[in-house]
C-alpha cells in the first residue's frame, strides 16, 4: 500500500477552504446585479386559494416582480415529477397528482409555495410579501398516514381516491400464509417508524442567471446531482433545452437524500431571472428548510415473523402505510417499496416473505430518500422481529441471529435480491468481542448497584448499495438508468484531472477518488485534481445517494484509467521502440519486459501530446478517456452494531454508554473518511432512535418545525464510537467496494430499541424513545404485575 | 424601514471597517454581505445551530443574534482572521484536519472558533465529556460529533505550544 | 394547532348594561389588546386590525370580527379570524354568558382559538399562554370599561 493509494487514511485535500472559510457554498456566491427572491407559503395544511391581490406588494420599494401559480401557467412552466413509476396490484399506475412550483388554486400543505417576491434586497422582497393578500378558504386536512385512506378523510388529490397513491406488493402470499400455519411461534409487532427532517447544516439555495444574448440559464444549486437537475427541468419542467441549462453544483453542505431531488424554488429562481432580466438568489432559512425540504420515513407498519421450534425463521409479513405528503417528490414512490421490501430478508435465510404497501398523500410536505431510504424501516422491522422473537422464545439474540444467517453466496433472497457476498457470522463475532459481550451481565449488576437499567441490542443489518444496475432498477420501474460516467484527462506535464458525474457533499470524494488515480498511475495525489458538480464540465452523471460513489463512480474512474493505461502503453511502445505487448506499468514507470528500458509517467503523457513519436493516423495523439461503468448488482454492505444503554428509571432518561459497530465495506479506500461516514450515520440513527421526530397536529400544522422544538443530536448525546470492520470483497464491481454511507443510519435505530426494551424490559415503545416516552413505558410495564 | 442606514466602525479580523446598514442587520449580514467574509455561515435562524460563531471582544458569540450597531468600536475575529490566508493555520485548524474533525465544512468555521473559546474557558486539557457538554450550542448532522471531540482535544493540546498564527489570534 | 381556555368576571352592573358594551365598537376595540383599527361594517361586523406577538415572531393581522348567536341581553359569541401574512394565521371565537349575580352581571366565557403557518411552527410552545393573556386582558379591560361606565 501506497502512503497515498488505496487503503491509505490520508488526510483530506478539500480540508484547508473549510477550516479557513473560503469554501464556496452556493450562498457564498454574488452574481452582477442579483436580486433576491422570498417566497410566501401556505399557512394552511389544505386551503383553496380564491384569489391572490399583489398590487400592494407590486409598489412596495425595489419589488421587480410578484409572480403566482398563474404567471407560471401562464408561461407553460411545467410541473415537478416523479421519475419512478410503481404499479399497484392490480396492474394501475400510481396516482401522480400535478405538482406546479407555485401553487395554483389549491394548497396542499403548510409551506406550499404560494407567490414568490423579487426584489433588490431580500428585506425588500420579504417586507412586500408581507403586503400580498391571499385570499383562503380553508379545508379539513389530513396528516396522518393511517387516518388518510379511511372514509371521510379530506380528498387532497382528485387524482388518488381514498388519497391512496399505490397499494402495491411483492412476494408469494399465500405460500406465507402456509409457512405461518406450520408455525411453532409467532411474533407480531406494530411499528411506526418515525417521520424526519433531513437538516443538513447548509439550508437549500439556488441562484438562476438567464443570459438572454445566447438564451442560456445557469443556476447554482445546492443539489447532489446537477446532471439529473438539468435533465428534470429541461426535459419535464420545460425551462430550456438540456443543452442551454449549465447547472453548478459548488461546495454542498451535506445532503442525506435531501439534496437528491428536484424543488420548485430552484425552478422558479430560473424562471424568475428571465422574468426579471436579473440573476435571482434564493437562500433558505432554516423554518422555511422545515416546510420545504422533503421529510423521511414516516411509515406504520404491522409485521409478523415465524418460527420453527428451533428458532428457525419459516417466514416474514408486513403491511406498511407510507406517508409520501402532499405531492410525490422525484423518487419518493421508490423508497417504500423497492427500497424497503426488498430488504426484509435482513441477513437470514427466510424462505417466504410477503409484503404490502399502500402509499398515501397528507397534507404534510412531501416524503423521499433520507440517509438509507427504505433500508433503515426494513432493518427496522426484520431486527425488532428478531430481537423481540428471541426474547419471546427465551433465546439468546445474538444466537438466534447467528442459528438464522445466510451462509452461502451467492444467495437468493424471496424478494428480488440475490446477495454476492458476505461473512454475517464474522462480524457479529468481533462485535461481541469488542463490545465485551461477556462481562455484560456484570456491567449491568454494577448499574442496578447505583439504581440504572442497563441492557443490550443488536442490529446485524443489511443494505444493497451501489445504486444501481440499470437494467435491474429498469425492470422496477425506474424513469433513469443508475449507471455513473468519469473522464480522466491526463496533462502533457502528466498532471491528472478526473471528472466525475459523482457529487460530493461532505464525503471527501476529492481525496479518495484521487488515491485510487495515485494508485493506479503512481503519481503524487497532489498531481490529481477531482472535479465535479458542473454540467458544462462533466459530460453526465447520476450523483450521489444510495452508497454509490465508491462502488458505482470510482468504478467508472477505474474503467476509464484501465484505457488510459492502454493508451499509454501504446505510446510508451513508441517511445521505446518495443512491441506493446512488452509493455508493463508499475509505480507509474513503463518498462520493456526483460529489459531495463523505461519511460517515466511524465515522459510519455509529453509523448502523448507532442506526437513525435508515432503517426497521428495510427495512434491519435492525446491522453484523455472516458468511461460509463454499469454495475451488474447491488452491493450488499452489512454489519453487527451492538449498542448498550443505561437507563435511568427515575427520568426516563437513555445514556447510550458504549457502541460498538463492525462492518463489510468490502475494499476500503480510506479508513479514516470511511469510520467518519459510519460516525456520521450512526448519529442520525441515533437521533432517530431517541429524540428526533416531525410532528403534525390533526390540523396539520407542523408543531416541530424550529431547532428549538426539533431535536437534533447534540454531542452529549453520543458515546465515543467503537468503529472496526471485517471484509469480503465486492464480486460486482472491479474495486471490491461495496459502499459506507448509509450503514450507520440504517442499523442503528434498531440497535438503539432493542437495548432499550432489553433495559426496561418491555417492548413498549416508539420512537424518538425520549425521557417521557421510555419513563411512561417503564410506568406502564410495572403497573401490569400489580393490577394482575 | 429599508433607506434609512445608520453607520457602525468596528475592528475585522485587525482591520478598521465602517459600514452604513439597514438597522436590522445583523452581524452575520454584515460579515457576509457587506465584507464578503462568507466563512462564517447560517444554518438556522433560531441561535441553535452554532454555524455563526465568530469571537467578539476575545469570546465566541453568535453572529446571528447580534445587531451590527450593537458592535460599534467591538474587535471582531472571523475563521478568516484565525490564521493568515496561506500561512500557517491555527492549531484548532490542524486539529480539524489531522483529526478529520470536517465532513460537509458547513458547521465547521463555527465549531472552531467556538473551540477556541472553550480553550480560552476551560484550558488545553479537555476531557470528552467536557467537550461534549461545552458543544451544547454547535449542531452537526455529518460526522456524529467523535472526530470533533478528538479534533478539539487535539487542539486544547497543541495551542498549549502556542504556535504563530494562534498567538496571531490573541 | 388549537387551543381551548375559560374564565369568568362578576361586574357590579345589570346585564343590559354589559351588552350595550359587548356591542359598542369603541368599548371592543379599546378592550382587544393591540387592536389599532375596528371598523364597523354592519350590525354585526367589523374589519379590525389587531399587532400580536407571540413568542418571537410578531404580526399584524388584518381580518374580520363578527358577532352571531345574538340573545340579548344574555350573551353572543364573538369570532374573529385573521391573515397575519408571512406570520401566518389566527382565528377564534368566544361564547360569552351574562347572567345576573347579586344585581350585578356574571360574564362567563369559553374561548377556542387556531393558529397556523410560522406562528404554529415557532410559536406554538408559547401560544397557550399568549392567548390566555389576550383574553385575559381584553375581559379585564372590559370589565375595567363597564365599571367605568
Amino acid at each position: 500500500m501506497s502512503a497515498t493509494g488505496i487503503g491509505a487514511a490520508v488526510r483530506r485535500k478539500e480540508d484547508r477552504r473549510f477550516i479557513t472559510g473560503t469554501g464556496h457554498y452556493t450562498d457564498d456566491i454574488n452574481r452582477p446585479g442579483q436580486a433576491y427572491a422570498y417566497f410566501l407559503r401556505s399557512p394552511h395544511a389544505h386551503a383553496t386559494i380564491k384569489s391572490i391581490d399583489i398590487k400592494a406588494a407590486s409598489k412596495m420599494p425595489g419589488v421587480l416582480a410578484v409572480l403566482t401559480g398563474a404567471e407560471l401557467a401562464a408561461d407553460q412552466i411545467g410541473n415537478l415529477i416523479c421519475g419512478w413509476m410503481i404499479h399497484s396490484k392490480d396492474g394501475s399506475p400510481m396516482k401522480m397528482a400535478a405538482h406546479p412550483a407555485l401553487a395554483n388554486g389549491k394548497a396542499c400543505h403548510v409551506g406550499d409555495p404560494i407567490a414568490v417576491v423579487v426584489a433588490e434586497t431580500l428585506a425588500q422582497a420579504r417586507d412586500a410579501a408581507e403586503k400580498i393578500a391571499v385570499d383562503y378558504a380553508a379545508l379539513p386536512a389530513v396528516a396522518d398516514p393511517a387516518a388518510a385512506q379511511k372514509a371521510g378523510a379530506p380528498s387532497i388529490h382528485d387524482i388518488a381516491p381514498n388519497n391512496t397513491i399505490y397499494q402495491w406488493h411483492l412476494g408469494d402470499g399465500k405460500a406465507v400464509d402456509a409457512a405461518f400455519r406450520s408455525a411453532k411461534h409467532v411474533t407480531k409487532l406494530d411499528i411506526i417508524n418515525n417521520r424526519l427532517v433531513p437538516n443538513a447544516i447548509e439550508p437549500r439555495a439556488a441562484i438562476g442567471e438567464y443570459d438572454a444574448g445566447v438564451g442560456t440559464f445557469t443556476l447554482w444549486n445546492t443539489t447532489q446531482n446537477p446532471h439529473v437537475a438539468r435533465l428534470v427541468i429541461a426535459a419535464f419542467v420545460g425551462m430550456a433545452p438540456e443543452h442551454k441549462l449549465r447547472v453548478i453544483a459548488p461546495d454542498v453542505g451535506g445532503g442525506f437524500g435531501s439534496k437528491i431531488f428536484i424543488y420548485p424554488e430552484e425552478v422558479v429562481a430560473l424562471w424568475a431571472s428571465k422574468r426579471v432580466g436579473r440573476p435571482v438568489k434564493w437562500v433558505a432559512d432554516r423554518s422555511e428548510a422545515f416546510v420545504a425540504d422533503a421529510h423521511g420515513r414516516d411509515h406504520v407498519t404491522h409485521a409478523e415473523m415465524a418460527f420453527d421450534q428451533e428458532g428457525k425463521i419459516l417466514g416474514l409479513r408486513a403491511k406498511t402505510i407510507a406517508n409520501l405528503g402532499a405531492y410525490m417528490s422525484t423518487f419518493s414512490s421508490s423508497v417504500p417499496t423497492y427500497l424497503y421490501a426488498t430488504l426484509l430478508s435482513g441477513q437470514y435465510e427466510i424462505p417466504q416473505i410477503y409484503c404490502e404497501v399502500d402509499a398515501v398523500y397528507t397534507n404534510t410536505v412531501p416524503v423521499d430518500a433520507y440517509r438509507g431510504a427504505g433500508r433503515p424501516e426494513a432493518t427496522f422491522v426484520v431486527e425488532r422481529l428478531v430481537e423481540v422473537g428471541a426474547r419471546e422464545m427465551g433465546q439468546d439474540p445474538a444466537e438466534l441471529r447467528r442459528k438464522n444467517f445466510i451462509k452461502k453466496f451467492p444467495h437468493q433472497t424471496p424478494v428480488i435480491m440475490a446477495y454476492d457476498a458476505g461473512d454475517y457470522n464474522a462480524s457479529l463475532k468481533k462485535a461481541l468481542e469488542l463490545a465485551d459481550h461477556k462481562g455484560f451481565g456484570k456491567r449491568k449488576r454494577e448499574s442496578a448497584r447505583n439504581g440504572k437499567l442497563r441492557g443490550l441490542g443488536f442490529s446485524t443489518y443489511i443494505e444493497a448499495c451501489g445504486i444501481a444496475p440499470s437494467q435491474a432498477v429498469g425492470s422496477l420501474g425506474a424513469g433513469v438508468g443508475l449507471w455513473e460516467s468519469a473522464e480522466v484527462r491526463v496533462n502533457p506535464t502528466g498532471s491528472v484531472e478526473v471528472l466525475t458525474g459523482s457529487h460530493a457533499h461532505g464525503q471527501g470524494h476529492e481525496t479518495t477518488f484521487a488515491q485510487l488515480v495515485s494508485e493506479r498511475l503512481g503519481i503524487p495525489i497532489d498531481n490529481i485534481s477531482v472535479v465535479h458538480g458542473d454540467t458544462d464540465k462533466v459530460q453526465f452523471g447520476m450523483g450521489t445517494y444510495g452508497s454509490r460513489s465508491g462502488a458505482v463512480g470510482m468504478s467508472a474512474i477505474a474503467k476509464a484509467l484501465d484505457k488510459i493505461e492502454a493508451k499509454a502503453k501504446k505510446v510508451a511502445a513508441h517511445m521505446l521502440e518495443a512491441a506493446e505487448g512488452d509493455i508493463e506499468f508499475k509505480d507509474g514507470k513503463f518498462s520493456v519486459a526483460g529489459t531495463d528500458k523505461s519511460a517515466a509517467w511524465g515522459d510519455v503523457t509529453l509523448n502523448a501530446y507532442i506526437a513525435h513519436k508515432f503517426s497521428g493516423q495510427e495512434l491519435e495523439p492525446g491522453l484523455k478517456e472516458g468511461a460509463f461503468y454499469d454495475p451488474t448488482n447491488f452491493t450488499f454492505p452489512a454489519g453487527c452494531h451492538i449498542c448498550e444503554v443505561e437507563v435511568d428509571p427515575e427520568t426516563g432518561n437513555t445514556d447510550i454508554v458504549a457502541w460498538t459497530a463492525v462492518d463489510d465495506f468490502g475494499v476500503i479506500v480510506n479508513p479514516m473518511i470511511v469510520e467518519g461516514q459510519v460516525h456520521g450515520g450512526i448519529a442520525q440513527g441515533v437521533g432517530q432512535a431517541l429524540c428526533e421526530g416531525a410532528v403534525y397536529d390533526k390540523d396539520g400544522q407542523l408543531v416541530t418545525g424550529s431547532f428549538m422544538d426539533y431535536c437534533m443530536p447534540r454531542a452529549d448525546h453520543l458515546p465515543a464510537l467503537r468503529v472496526d470492520t471485517t471484509m469480503t470483497k465486492c464480486p460486482s464491481n472491479p474495486l471490491g467496494i461495496k459502499g459506507c454511507g448509509e450503514a450507520g443510519a440504517i442499523a442503528a435505530p434498531a440497535a438503539v430499541i432493542n437495548a432499550i426494551t432489553d433495559a426496561i424490559g418491555s417492548e413498549g415503545l416508539t420512537m424518538p424513545a425520549t425521557p417521557h416516552v421510555v419513563w411512561a413505558a417503564l410506568q406502564k410495564a410495572n403497573s401490569i404485575p400489580k393490577a394482575a | 424601514m429599508a433607506g434609512e442606514t445608520a453607520a457602525v466602525s468596528m475592528t475585522v479580523n485587525g482591520k478598521p471597517i465602517t459600514a452604513n446598514v439597514d438597522p436590522r442587520t445583523l452581524l452575520v449580514q454584515l460579515l457576509r454581505e457587506h465584507l464578503r467574509l462568507t466563512g462564517t455561515h447560517v444554518g438556522c435562524d433560531t441561535s441553535q445551530c452554532g454555524a455563526c460563531v465568530v469571537q467578539v471582544n476575545g469570546k465566541a458569540i453568535k453572529s446571528c443574534t447580534v445587531l451590527a450597531l450593537q458592535l460599534q468600536g467591538a474587535d471582531v475575529l472571523t475563521i478568516e482572521g484565525l490564521a493568515p490566508a496561506d500561512g500557517p493555520l491555527h492549531p484548532m485548524q490542524e486539529a480539524f484536519r489531522e483529526n478529520h474533525g470536517l465532513q460537509c465544512g458547513f458547521c465547521t468555521p463555527g465549531m472552531i472558533m467556538t473551540a477556541v473559546d472553550i480553550v480560552r474557558r476551560k484550558g488545553h486539557d479537555l476531557d470528552d465529556r467536557t467537550i461534549r457538554e461545552e458543544l451544547e450550542g454547535n449542531i452537526c448532522r455529518c460526522t456524529g460529533y467523535h472526530n470533533i471531540v478528538k479534533a478539539i482535544a487535539a487542539g486544547a493540546r497543541a495551542m498549549r505550544g502556542g504556535g504563530a498564527a494562534a498567538k496571531a489570534a490573541e | 394547532m388549537a387551543m381551548t381556555m375559560n374564565g369568568e368576571y362578576e361586574l357590579p352592573v345589570p346585564p343590559q348594561t354589559v351588552w350595550e358594551k359587548l356591542n359598542d365598537a369603541a368599548t371592543l376595540k379599546a378592550c382587544i389588546p393591540g387592536c389599532e383599527q375596528l371598523d364597523k361594517t354592519s350590525d354585526t361586523e367589523f374589519q379590525a386590525v389587531a399587532t400580536v406577538k407571540i413568542g418571537p415572531v410578531k404580526a399584524k393581522f388584518k381580518g374580520k370580527v363578527a358577532l352571531s348567536d345574538l340573545d340579548p341581553p344574555n350573551g353572543y359569541k364573538i369570532s374573529g379570524q385573521g391573515d397575519g401574512g408571512v406570520a401566518g394565521f389566527a382565528k377564534g371565537g368566544a361564547t360569552v354568558r351574562l347572567t345576573p349575580k347579586n344585581g350585578g352581571t356574571l360574564l362567563s366565557y369559553n374561548v377556542d382559538a387556531q393558529i397556523g403557518g410560522k406562528l404554529a411552527q415557532l410559536g406554538q410552545r408559547l401560544v397557550n399562554g399568549a392567548a390566555k393573556k389576550v383574553a385575559d386582558d381584553f375581559f379585564a379591560n372590559f370589565a375595567n370599561a363597564v365599571k367605568a361606565g
